[in-house]
């Protein structure tokens, strides 16, 4: 298990090449600089040399990319072009408020979609089955930002029940979690369904039938614990995704993070932040990929033999 | 790691991560208390440096006081400074400084302060303020000159800008790079509690403030003793937070959401002049408009009621010339101002040879009169573009339009792509002229391409001879008359400045001073018991 791990850890190094590589050249490519964002009316065009200079951004492309490989290596991820701090400080400052919500979202997702799944899986055929269906499959085809708008106008603006936007404690937790959260409780649900049906017409299954086992220990105790291999390798690789998805929830709620920080960012060309949110986001989806395999790894060993 | 143990490992970082956050939040004081959102334009202040910062909100006018302040009718008042005079070659200012002031840490402001002060603009990216000031000299404790490198009468107008806000040197100096994130200590009404980027700047009143400027009614500590200035980038956010109660103002109102606003009875308004006008934006440098003939029958065929109505809901200006109308320098010669005159503008198309077809779209030489409409992804940019295109489709152009958002424009325009864009500033003084067509700043700022000996000639004139204010204003009058006699633009709109308040939180004065809402009216406002 430890081989197979480190085997994958290694695997990530040419692939955070390629990732950075990406990261760096999608800002710089992009129309626009910070340099225009800093200035005002009033300004001299001699300040705009200055502030290129202070920053590297009148040398070569090429070079400006090795000048950021050569510190990220160090584990510097350069300093702010319009804040003037450290990216690693200002990413610091704002991670745990969307690893906060992440794995709030994650977790609700996971109750949610698995509550669901069992459900129509035992109830298969039948209308609760197309009803659960039916509701996720909508659930999730609405876009988390008109989903966060459409939470505040009932929850918060009609209903008064919990704050609109902001960061102020649990309550301001709530609707945020639920945007990012409930698209994933159809793919969580539709997962665990499909496992359990398939899990069920095993013959162990069988054999626990014919042994007079309750249906309900069955379905609970043997047919779920195989069907949570896929669900947890989908919940793996959703860590990341779950992150990027905070990014537009962030900002219909006002709230701090990783989303916020990235937005503002862009807006501003801040190149240095840009390039540092991104790779964050970007090693988050490849860590929870990794943590996937690992995981499904360690769940069902025959896995591990086979891509060992 | 088995199911159980990875179920009960995602519990734990949930729980740990909230209650890490959840502790820093403590029980906010009920009373006299404010929270406010910031415009669009003041989100992402990175500190409240008034000497290196590029970008300040709302609190910079707080925390910090200033020589003078401007009014809404842009006339200067005292503050700091209690009387000023010029020399009559304008190469000396005196001024009269207030006598005890302290800053939040105790130490006094004095002559001594301001020659510190203005030495620290040197190299500074707010160098520009102060760089016709050779240096300052303390001539006793309470009187400061400086002395000028050259002339400028728009002196009093940089120290009015919340770029001048005066810092504590003991402070600033000790706190080096870092002074203005956790740190900012001015002589102002309200004091610095924290600052998150991007989120909130937490002020609480100053209970030793007795020096408010003769633009407020109140001359001592604020009546509201704790703001806070929230940044919330979506505008139906802040909408829904103002509504509810959640916040008890906007110091930015999107126009879109108006109409909502106006029929909630517990929302109460100030509309203050306009900070800036939106205006069509040439290529002069190439075809069509780089021919005089087009951009003036360009301009006549706008119709900037039209425009007032549909995309702005009639709130706001006309815009006929460049400047906002509060500027004295706005005042041109009424035969100057460029106003709808579809007549004329088909006129001058005929006589210049464009024929129109049987489609309606003019040509010459074969080549149909087709031109790009850059614009922005923002709403009212997009709607006054598609109105411009509607309105010149009827003097015979074909007009198709290119949304960009708001940096991947400029550097369209900085590549000389575009041929016509909708474009805003926001700026309350004349030399805005400079700063979009003065020849040095081709392409960018100057995108208009504009390179005109003659309107340069009155540009240097205006900039760098004016001794008075006066001969300040008559110098960027005839500059701003060229310009305008050449069509170099299309003035469109100028926006009112829209405040919006919770009136069941809130009680603003009903006259709001200074050309924004700013320290002399956030010392007057009170709670509403």
């Amino acid at each position: 298990m430890l081989a197979f791990t480190l085997k994958r850890l290694l695997l990530l190094l040419p692939v955070f090449f390629v990732v950075s590589l990406v990261v760096f050249l999608i800002i710089h490519l992009v129309p626009g600089d910070p340099i225009d964002n800093l200035l005002r009316p009033g300004a001299s065009p001699a300040q705009r040399l200055q502030i290129a200079a202070k920053y590297g951004l009148d040398r070569g492309l090429a070079e400006q990319y090795f000048v950021w490989m050569g510190r990220l290596l160090t584990g510097d991820l350069g300093t702010s072009i319009v804040q003037g701090r450290p990216v690693s400080a200002l990413i610091a400052q704002n991670l745990p408020y969307s690893l906060q919500l992440g794995a709030a979202a994650l977790l609700f997702s996971a109750l949610v979609g698995i509550v669901a799944g069992v459900v129509a899986a035992s109830f298969q055929g039948t209308r609760l089955d197309d009803g659960i269906t039916g509701v996720i499959l909508l659930g999730s085809t609405v876009p988390s930002f008109f989903l966060g708008l459409l939470l505040i106008l009932v929850f918060a603006v009609w209903l008064g029940w919990v704050p609109i936007s902001g960061a102020r404690g649990w309550s301001s937790l709530i609707l945020p979690v639920l945007a990012t959260g409930l698209g994933g409780i159809a793919l969580v649900a539709r997962v665990t369904r499909i496992a359990m049906v398939e899990t069920a017409r095993q013959d162990f299954v069988m054999l626990l039938h014919a042994k007079g086992l309750s249906p309900l220990v069955i379905q609970l105790r043997h047919v779920l614990r195989h069907a949570m291999v896929p669900v947890v390798t989908i919940l793996s690789l959703r860590i990341g995704w779950i992150l990027g998805g905070t990014v537009t929830v962030e900002y219909v709620f006002a709230r701090p993070g990783l989303g916020s920080l990235l937005i503002r960012a862009l807006n501003q060309r801040d190149y240095p932040l840009v390039q540092g949110c991104l790779l964050m986001l970007a090693m988050a989806v490849i860590l929870g990929t990794l943590m996937g395999d690992v995981v499904q790894a360690a769940m069902d060993p025959r896995q591990r033999e086979a891509r060992s | 790691m088995n199911r159980r143990q990875f179920l009960a490992s995602t519990s734990a970082i949930t729980l740990a991560a909230g209650l890490g956050l959840g502790a820093g939040q403590s029980a906010r004081a009920a009373e006299s208390e404010a929270v406010l959102v910031l415009s669009s334009s003041e989100v992402g202040a990175p500190n409240q440096d008034p000497i290196r910062a590029s970008l300040l909100n709302t609190a910079a006018y707080l925390i910090y006081d200033r020589l003078v302040e401007q009014d809404v009718d842009q006339s200067y008042h005292p503050h700091l400074a209690e009387s000023w005079e010029t020399s009559a070659d304008g190469m000396s200012w005196t001024f009269k400084l207030r006598q005890g002031v302290r800053f939040h840490d105790g130490e006094p402001f004095n002559a001594a302060t301001v020659t510190w002060w203005i030495a620290k603009y040197r190299g500074s990216v707010n160098d520009y303020l102060t760089d016709a000031i050779d240096h300052a000299e303390a001539v006793d404790e309470h009187t400061v000159r400086f002395v000028m490198k050259r002339a400028e009468p728009n002196l009093i107008y940089n120290l009015a800008s919340s770029f001048m806000g005066i810092p504590s040197p003991k402070s600033y100096d000790a706190a080096g790079d870092s002074y203005g994130v956790n740190e900012a200590i001015g002589t102002g009404p309200y004091k610095l509690e924290s600052l998150v980027v991007g989120q909130e700047t937490v002020l609480v009143a100053n209970e030793d403030y007795a020096w408010g400027s003769d633009l407020s009614e109140n001359k001592g500590a604020p009546y509201i003793k704790r703001l806070s200035l929230r940044e919330i980038p979506d505008a139906s956010t802040a909408f829904l937070e103002l509504k509810t109660g959640g916040v008890g103002m906007l110091l930015g109102v999107p126009d879109e959401f108006l109409p909502q606003m106006q029929a909630d009875k517990n929302i109460g308004f100030r509309s203050l002049p306009g900070f800036g006008v939106t205006y069509l934006m040439f290529n002069s440098k190439s075809e069509p408009f780089s021919d005089m003939a087009l951009r003036q029958a360009t301009a006549l065929a706008i119709d900037q009621s039209a425009i007032l109505k549909s995309v702005f809901s009639g709130v706001g200006l006309e815009a006929h010339q460049f400047l906002i109308s509060s500027l004295a320098e706005s005042k041109v010669e009424p035969k100057f101002e460029i106003r709808y005159d579809i007549a004329k503008a088909n006129e001058l198309l005929d006589k210049a040879g464009w024929a129109r077809g049987s489609d309606g779209i003019r040509a010459k030489d074969g080549k149909a009169l087709k031109i790009k409409l850059s614009t922005q992804s923002e709403t009212e940019f997009r709607r006054t573009g598609e109105i411009v295109q509607a309105q010149l489709k009827a003097l015979g152009m074909d007009v198709e339009i290119v949304t960009f958002d708001s940096s991947t424009i400029r550097d369209h325009l900085k590549k000389g792509e575009h041929q016509l864009a909708v474009r805003h500033y926001d700026w309350n003084n004349a030399d805005i002229l400079d700063w979009f067509y003065s020849s040095k700043n081709i392409p960018y700022p100057n995108s208009t391409m504009w390179d005109d000996p003659k309107s340069q000639e009155l540009h240097d004139i205006a900039m760098h001879q004016s001794k008075t204010g006066d001969e300040r204003v008559a110098n960027f009058l005839h500059y701003h008359e060229r310009l305008l006699s050449q069509f170099a633009f299309v003035p469109v709109h100028e926006p009112l400045q829209n405040v919006a308040f919770n009136n069941t939180l809130l009680e603003v004065p009903e006259k709001v001073r200074g050309p924004q809402l700013t320290q002399p009216t956030f010392v007057d406002m009170k709670t509403v018991a």
